[in-house]
């Protein structure tokens, strides 16, 4: 009892005399990327009390108020401060709920990537071998399917096996598997680079030689030591896996378009684009582009910050 | 150094085009035209279809065909009398040559008719003719079993084919006249016609091209076009745009959110008329029992919102719509207005005992008619108002009537514009009983079944007052409203655009089969 509380503390005051704090404190845009990211996971967790209606639910939308404008555009509706799409969805609403969709499978298919690419990564870096052969050419073969291929290959099996009404109702999970399952080879590829770096080292021999197990060597001894490249490269492949929900369901292989995220957003509106009603596809967009911009701006600061080589002067 | 030889690249690039482009313009006359989609099939008697019969007026020609003002004019068959009340006898034109170089004869109309009477599509319509045969070279005789007043009506639908082409065993092993639905025969892939096109190429789904017919019959056509290439652009805002960036020449349809964006355009002409085919959703009360329930189908009619979709959806280029017939046609009823009543709707479905509702899955073709997959989506939120959860599919028509024919989806979205331009070709084809005998009901995906309203079109079809048949026909309307047989959406209105050098308008009808054949492009 009388030794964790000055742990905690002095962990609190790490943090605060820590590098990290004190580029973080300096760097004018990794703040205003952090408070812009905060903020829309917060109206996106939100969604379900911030939104003015429920986009998913088709009871609530009527074709009659369809493709208003948004509210600064003459003949806008106040009760859609963002205008309304093709089908008269709010638009406002309907970006929250995307914006969550987004965000759940970004977060989602990158903690499956991360699962699976981490422990691929040290087993294949530790133990070396037949093990490392066969782990990273699986991750070769992996490498050459494109993930969109997955995602058509998955998609059309799943349809075809379990029916449409099935796919729209798992749509979410199942691209998170698809995105995570598409492109885990990004970690176990850094993750085994790093280890190899790692297991030639003094206190690896020590951990040996004080008859640790192989796993608890590598999770509490090694593991730790290769978490930085694992955060830096979590937040490109955070922004990379919305992009892929967005490119899918743009494609018509993602989310429904009864339950649209901000791809399939875009897409719909993609018609009206040149022929007047361009908020249908701009403001998506546009939210589309800010969330992967303050992800990447992020990811960018955390690598100057843990890449000791990359100091700035 | 790289940015340099790109730049210099394409100024080489463009220098070649602009010194290759206009002696190759001189050499023939190209039209580039872009498509929602291409013909399923080289087939013409596989699919009772408009894609079809858009390619039998490019690569056949029918006996007879309509005029703009729906007239007849006469194409391969240059007179016509009526013997007596069920004989009508044809003179046939003379000196006609098949692609194949096949002289055309009487025999190949009498082949072809027999043919149309077997295939699944077609038989329906062709039932009326008992027999046809060739009194000599240029001579058919038709004959009815009763006295049928739309004859002629029907002779707009005989493309003669090459018979002697079409005859005997192909490589497979199969006949080459044999009639494969969404199939692989010899004549989904080969085609001999009289018309003013050759297919060159087809590759589907991406390209078809056409040669001008070098020995076509018709020397006083004005057409000037030498090549077509046809390419399907099923997304509306990338066929508008291939159109105004010049890629293409000739576009149909043209969506309704851009009309006044392509009117605007000094370019290009935008051609508009309003239309006659009928978009609508059929129940299927064999999958679905609910549907047997005339409550709960009346209940899906109220909950519709036709108007919506014709004002919003479609940017008021269609017609809300109650019934078939659009005004005009003998069956067309006036009182039969669009019924939407929400309240009336939740009614009906609580007295039905559905008040909770149900799951039903939905299909629609998406590049089929003018913003199919979106009423679709459209029709699918405003049933969820009575508690009805729609799992719906769109899908490219080359899949979709597969799928249609195996009545795959509780409801099915088709488009049907009446064949004979009479209204009960819509219940022939649409609501009578299914008959694979008889080719009745080949389209009827929602198997509704009233043999009271077979009979009353069978009488109607051998009444020879007018009026008397027009009454049978608007009580047959009536009735299909009155128990709720389709959901009716809205007559779909009809627009072409084309670059302003080339004269679409001459040679456009309310059929929406162009007559390329005659079109002329002038010189720039």
């Amino acid at each position: 009892m009388t030794t964790t509380t000055p742990q905690v503390a002095s962990r609190w005051s790490r943090f605060r005399g820590s590098y990290l704090l004190y580029s973080f404190k300096r760097d004018l845009i990794a703040q205003l990327s952090l408070v812009v990211f905060i903020a829309l996971v917060a109206v996106a967790v939100l969604a379900p009390w911030l939104a003015p209606m429920n986009p998913y639910d088709l009871a609530q939308i009527d074709i009659m108020s369809s493709e208003l404008p948004p509210f600064w555009v003459d003949g806008s509706d106040p009760t859609y401060p963002m205008g309304t799409d093709a089908q008269g969805r709010d638009l406002l609403s309907t970006i929250l709920y995307g914006a969550r969709v987004s965000l759940i499978i970004g977060f989602g298919a990158v903690a499956l990537q991360a699962l699976l690419g981490v422990s691929f990564g040290l087993l294949a870096g530790y133990l070396g071998g037949r093990v490392d052969a066969f782990l990273m050419r699986l991750a070769d073969i992996q490498l050459s399917f494109s993930t969109l291929m997955v995602a058509i290959v998955v998609g059309a099996l799943v349809k075809a096996i379990f029916g449409g009404a099935t796919f729209s109702a798992y749509a979410v999970p199942l691209l998170v598997l698809i995105i995570g399952l598409a492109e885990w080879p990004q970690y176990a590829r850094t993750v085994r680079a790093s280890v190899l770096a790692e297991r030639s080292k003094e206190y690896v021999d020590a951990a040996r030689v004080m008859g640790f197990t192989s796993r608890r060597i590598m999770f509490r001894h090694i593991l730790p030591n290769t978490l930085s490249p694992i955060f830096v490269i979590s937040t490109v492949q955070v922004a990379n896996a919305i992009i892929a929900e967005a490119a899918l369901s743009f494609l018509g292989l993602g989310m429904p378009e009864t339950q649209p995220s901000l791809g399939s957003l875009i897409k719909s509106g993609f018609d009206y684009l040149q022929s007047g009603s361009w908020w249908i596809t701009l403001i998506p967009g546009l939210m589309l582009v800010v969330l992967v911009l303050v992800i990447n701006l992020l990811g960018d600061w955390l690598r100057d910050v843990l890449n000791p080589r990359l100091y700035k002067g | 150094m790289t940015l340099k030889k790109t730049l210099l690249a394409s100024v080489i690039g463009a220098a070649m085009t602009t010194a290759v482009l206009p002696s190759m313009a001189s050499a023939e006359t190209t039209l580039r035209m872009a498509y929602d989609a291409d013909p399923v099939s080289l087939d013409i008697h596989e699919q009772l279809s408009g894609g079809i019969l858009q390619l039998s007026h490019m690569t056949f020609d029918p006996l007879v065909r309509w005029t703009s003002d729906l007239e007849f004019e006469p194409r391969l068959a240059t007179a016509w009398e009526q013997v007596d009340d069920t004989t009508m006898r044809m003179t046939l034109r003379e000196g006609v040559e098949f692609h194949s170089g096949n002289a055309f004869t009487a025999e190949d109309v009498v082949w072809t008719v027999e043919r149309l009477k077997r295939s699944p599509d077609f038989k329906a319509i062709f039932e009326p003719i008992e027999s046809v045969t060739a009194v000599d070279e240029t001579t058919v005789e038709f004959k009815t079993a009763d006295p049928y007043p739309l004859l002629l009506n029907l002779a707009t639908y005989i493309f003669p084919l090459d018979s002697e082409f079409y005859s005997g065993t192909a490589e497979d092993g199969d006949p080459k006249d044999e009639i494969v639905k969404n199939g692989n025969s010899f004549a989904s892939a080969n085609l001999s016609g009289t018309g003013p096109f050759t297919v060159v190429e087809h590759q589907k789904g991406t390209r078809m091209e056409f040669d001008r017919f070098e020995g076509y019959w018709d020397e006083e056509s004005p057409g000037n076009v030498d090549r077509i290439v046809l390419t399907p652009i099923s997304e509306n805002a990338t066929r508008v745009a291939a159109l105004l960036s010049g890629d293409v020449d000739f576009i149909a349809p043209v969506p309704p959110n851009d009309l006044d964006r392509v009117r605007e355009d000094e370019d290009v002409q935008l051609v508009t008329m309003s239309g006659t085919r009928i978009i609508f959703f059929h129940m299927n009360q064999e999958r679905v029992e609910a549907f047997q329930d005339p409550r709960v189908r009346q209940a899906f009619a109220y909950a519709v919102n036709q108007e919506g979709i014709a004002d919003r959806l479609m940017k008021g280029f269609a017609t809300p719509a109650a019934q078939f017939s659009p005004e005009g046609y003998a069956g067309h009823v006036d009182s039969l207005e669009p019924r939407y009543d929400l309240e009336k709707a939740q009614q009906l479905m609580a007295e039905a005992g559905y008040e909770d509702g149900f799951e039903i899955s939905m299909m629609a073709p998406n590049n089929r008619y003018v913003n199919d997959a979106k009423i679709a989506q459209a029709v699918a939120a405003m049933l969820a108002r009575i508690n009805v959860t729609v799992d719906l599919k769109t899908l490219p028509k080359a899949q979709y009537w597969g799928e249609y024919d195996d009545r795959a989806a509780d409801m099915m979205l088709i488009g049907w514009h009446a064949d004979t331009e009479d209204s009960a070709n819509f219940h022939e084809y649409l609501t009578a009983c299914p008959d694979a005998d008889t080719g009745a009901g080949q389209y009827n995906a929602g198997n509704y079944c009233n043999p009271a309203l077979d009979k009353l079109v069978a009488e109607a079809n051998l009444e020879v007052d007018l009026e008397k048949r027009a009454e049978m026909l608007q009580q047959v309307e009536q009735t299909l409203y009155d128990e709720a047989a389709v959901v009716p959406l809205h007559w779909q209105d009809l627009a072409w655009a084309s670059a302003s050098n080339v004269n679409i308008e001459p040679i456009l009808n309310v059929m929406n089969f162009p007559y390329l054949g005659d079109l002329v492009i002038e010189e720039e």
